[in-house]
């Protein structure tokens, strides 16, 4: 077993990453004075890994939505579910499946050994039967009518399915009503024996604990786990979007938009992800010439924002929130794009969109839950936190330009409008 | 939990510092409170927006919004809420802390003046705001109210409210109305900038490593120095219930959204809040709650169904999403849990899963910024207690307690929004 402490000067802190001996890396950040823990457990598996194979075998497709599906079913097993072994503990216990991976956490003051036990348990101990799976198409198909009544979420989901040709994050994370209505026990059984190995699992854990306590629940309770060579499948995506506008009539009386920029889809390392998100901040956060000319048109309101949003084999940055009149609003940011390219960025906006990035990213290591989601993100994407902290604080205004040179390409975007119903 | 010092520091002004070197930030709020009016509603929700935009330092939004940002990426935020029949209007700035600075910038200091430039110090001009400024804040606020509706389950939520407290100032929405919002001038918004710093009881809260000891003179001695007349805060409390009103609107919406609004027969300062606490904890709090267990998991009827009581206006709601042809099922379900509490269909099980969720969300709330500064302005305006003493009432509430709490609550109001013609989704 390896054990290395990872230590950062600026933000005054350390953590320390463990190869456990059963294959799962583990990642332990103490934070002296608290009383709360926080412990998630995730996967490299979410909505996107719809076709796999395991080693050399067989190439197996699955239902859209099977991985949300799976970590709801998870948290049964023969004896009952997880949320009543928990209520012993008092813990606060959640999961969620994101488009790239599923994770298990929860929170407590008091019991965390007790917890940690449960939540290595449970995630290692599938138990699905026909029934058990039935029962869950009422409450899953209520999530799904849940989110199709979101705004926010399908004026996402509209723009990205004018984004991507075949990437399957143009697919909602939960599927469909009928996507679902074809998942099995088997299914289950199938998604889960590849990609709940351990190899393809990290653990954080963060605030009142140690590393001691957290290696001895490990030891106790994970055996070590074969390796596997786990092959994701995706077609091949072209580098332009498939077309440029879509719009929906929706129970709204504010419309909103999401204009996405189609990027190249390549791992990113620390110092271009810094690079990226000073680049955005610069562009568009409230201290932006762009900003204040949306405003001043009355273009946006004070819920516009931006994202960087990108994982296996997809990458866009989106620009969004409401607006009364989307397609001005989408016209004046293009153009802006376009003019500050040849133009060329201010050094000025630089230095105070670095510090901003800086005290954003050391402000984030308040709390213990943003630390553990921030790390195994991090770790998903072969990342390191306190690189990323530091590459901000590095990162020259050279650097951000040449970055600026190699994105947001304005004839390769998606507008994508949520109108009122009333305006049919 | 962090020691915290509260204390009056001018007519109706009070200090809370909490003095913590665990984070990485601090956080200086100032948490002005008066009573919940159709008639100061409008005008207070937008003079906070407009004070934030700008001051007499930084007189624009990009001006001041540079400076935050030069500030390692500080905020400056405003929020208006409810607290009972209160309107609470909290302006704050949060920002790193000095240690983590790469320069040497005093990060503390800066903002907390900032702060008090905004609230004391606005961009008044011959007496009035800047009329585009306020134009600007207008639309904003206009369009924040719209957007309501965008969020069916939180539309639902208010719309309950606002039917069942009709006639009580507790059903005027946070931020007033339309008709107020668009009569407000850039005169009138001074003359209320005055009443609001005259008027409202006003809970400062500071939480951080670096001491707070200039913002706190500036605060004494800026309020010090005004002719203060605090208001009488007080919040109404029905206990009947009287007929249930119904209400079904509809809208092209896929799921159905029902909220059940109670009078819950307890508020503070009463001890039995910690019964009524406790008995929608058991209720629909958790994960191992009766409406999560029955109502969820056993008829799949729905993927969220919650209870939530307010214990200073002394209601409970209940709120689910489901299909439009379930919602009478949903909602003998939910009252079939209810009538099951009364009964004393209880078990330890229900009770001590309940406590123990509960001592941990109090206990987790010190281990934060926001949580800390959240438990102190959940005791605004009550007897000030500490995390260990809230945990203890928690845990000494007994079943019959909860029977009781169960008992005490009348249905009053029934909203439910659907899609329009029928019952098919």
């Amino acid at each position: 077993m390896k054990i290395t402490e990872i230590r950062s000067e600026r933000a005054g802190d350390s953590y320390f990453k463990i190869l456990h001996d059963s294959g799962l890396t583990v990642y332990v950040y103490p934070k002296e004075g608290y009383r709360s823990a926080y412990a998630i457990i995730g996967t490299k598996y979410g909505s996107i890994n719809t076709c796999f194979s395991l080693d050399d075998g067989d190439k197996i497709t699955v239902p859209d939505g099977i991985a949300h599906y799976l970590e709801h079913k998870l948290f049964e097993s023969a004896e009952g579910d997880a949320f009543t072994r928990y209520a012993e503990t008092g813990a606060s216990a959640n999961a969620y499946t994101s488009f790239e991976k599923t994770c298990y956490l929860f929170s407590c003051t008091d019991n965390f050994d007790k917890s940690l036990e449960i939540l290595l348990d449970f995630v290692r101990d599938p138990y699905f039967t026909a029934q058990t799976v039935a029962k869950e198409q009422g409450i899953i198909g209520q999530e799904i009518k849940m989110y199709d009544d979101s705004p926010d979420w399908r004026v996402m989901f509209n723009m990205l399915g004018c984004m991507y040709h075949h990437h399957p994050v143009k697919i909602d994370i939960a599927g469909t009503v009928e996507s679902i209505a074809e998942i099995t026990a088997e299914k289950l059984y199938d998604c889960y024996n590849v990609f709940y190995n351990l190899h393809n699992m990290a653990l954080c854990v963060a605030g009142n604990v140690t590393v001691d306590q957290v290696l001895a629940i490990c030891d106790r309770m994970l055996k070590p786990c074969e390796k596997h060579e786990i092959h994701n499948y995706f077609e091949e995506e072209p580098y332009e979007i498939v077309k440029p506008y879509i719009e929906q009539s929706f129970p709204v009386m504010m419309p909103l938009f999401n204009l996405g920029f189609k990027e190249k889809a390549e791992p990113m390392d620390e110092k271009t992800a810094a690079q990226t998100d000073i680049l955005l901040s610069m562009l568009a956060s409230p201290t932006s010439k762009l900003y204040r000319d949306l405003m001043d048109a009355n273009l946006i309101n004070n819920t516009f924002s931006f994202e960087l949003f990108e994982g296996p084999g997809y990458c866009s940055v989106i620009f969004g929130g409401e607006s009364r009149a989307p397609q001005q609003a989408a016209e004046m940011i293009k153009q802006y794009i376009a003019a500050l390219k040849k133009e060329g960025l201010s050094r000025e906006d630089f230095e105070m969109a670095r510090k901003a990035n800086y005290g954003d990213s050391v402000s984030g290591l308040n709390s213990v839950s943003n630390i553990a989601n921030a790390i195994m993100t991090h770790h998903f994407s072969d990342n390191e936190i306190f690189t990323y902290i530091n590459a901000v604080a590095d990162t020259t205004f050279e650097e951000v330009s040449a970055r600026f040179e190699q994105m947001l390409d304005v004839n390769n975007c998606v507008l994508s409008v949520i109108k009122p119903d009333s305006e049919e | 939990m962090s020691s915290i010092n509260r204390q009056q520091i001018a007519d109706g002004v009070y200090f809370s510092c909490v003095r913590d070197s665990r984070f990485k930030t601090m956080k200086l709020s100032v948490n002005l409170l008066v009573p919940l009016s159709a008639d100061t509603a409008s005008e207070y929700a937008l003079l906070a927006d407009v004070l934030t935009r700008s001051c007499k330092a930084y007189p624009d939004f990009t001006a001041l919004s540079r400076k935050l940002c030069a500030l390692y990426g500080a905020d400056l935020s405003v929020n208006v809420s409810k607290m009972g029949e209160c309107q609470l209007i909290s302006l704050a700035a949060a920002g790193l802390d000095d240690r983590y600075a790469l320069d040497d910038d005093s990060i503390a200091a800066e903002l907390s003046a900032l702060l008090c430039g905004v609230i004391f110090e606005p961009n008044i001009v011959d007496g009035a705001f800047v009329p585009s400024e306020v134009e600007q804040e207008r639309r904003q606020l206009l369009d924040t109210i719209d957007a309501e509706y965008s969020e069916k389950r939180v539309y639902a939520i208010g719309k309950l409210v606002e039917l069942m407290c009709e006639d009580e100032r507790f059903g005027i929405p946070r931020y007033g109305t339309v008709e107020n919002i668009k009569a407000a001038t850039p005169q009138t918004l001074v003359q209320a900038w005055k009443n609001l710093l005259k008027t409202a009881v006003i809970e400062i809260i500071y939480i951080g490593d670096t001491r707070p000891d200039k913002a706190v003179e500036v605060f004494r001695t800026t309020l010090g120095a005004m002719d203060r007349q605090p208001a009488a805060l007080h919040t109404e409390i029905i206990r009947e219930a009287g007929e249930v009103k119904r209400c079904t609107e509809e809208a092209d919406v896929s799921q159905a959204k029902l909220v059940m609004g109670f009078r819950a027969g307890a508020a503070l300062p009463e001890e039995t809040i910690w019964a009524e606490v406790l008995m929608s904890a058991v209720l629909g709090g958790t994960a191992t709650s009766k409406l999560f267990c029955n109502v969820r998991e056993k008829q799949s009827l729905c993927y969220y169904c919650a209870s939530r009581y307010d214990k200073r206006k002394g209601i409970l709601l209940v709120d689910s999403g489901v299909e439009p042809q379930n919602i009478e099922k949903l909602e003998r379900g939910i009252m079939k849990e209810i009538e099951d509490i009364q009964n004393g269909v209880i078990s330890d099980f229900e009770m001590e899963s309940a406590k123990k969720a509960l001592t941990n969300v109090y206990q987790s709330s010190n281990d934060s910024v926001s949580g800390i500064e959240a438990w102190v302005g959940s005791q605004l305006l009550t007897d000030y207690l500490t995390i260990e003493e809230v945990v203890a009432k928690t845990n000494a509430v007994t079943k019959e307690e909860v029977v009781e709490a169960a008992k005490r609550l009348q249905l009053d109001t029934v909203y439910v929004l659907k899609n329009k013609g029928g019952e098919q989704s």
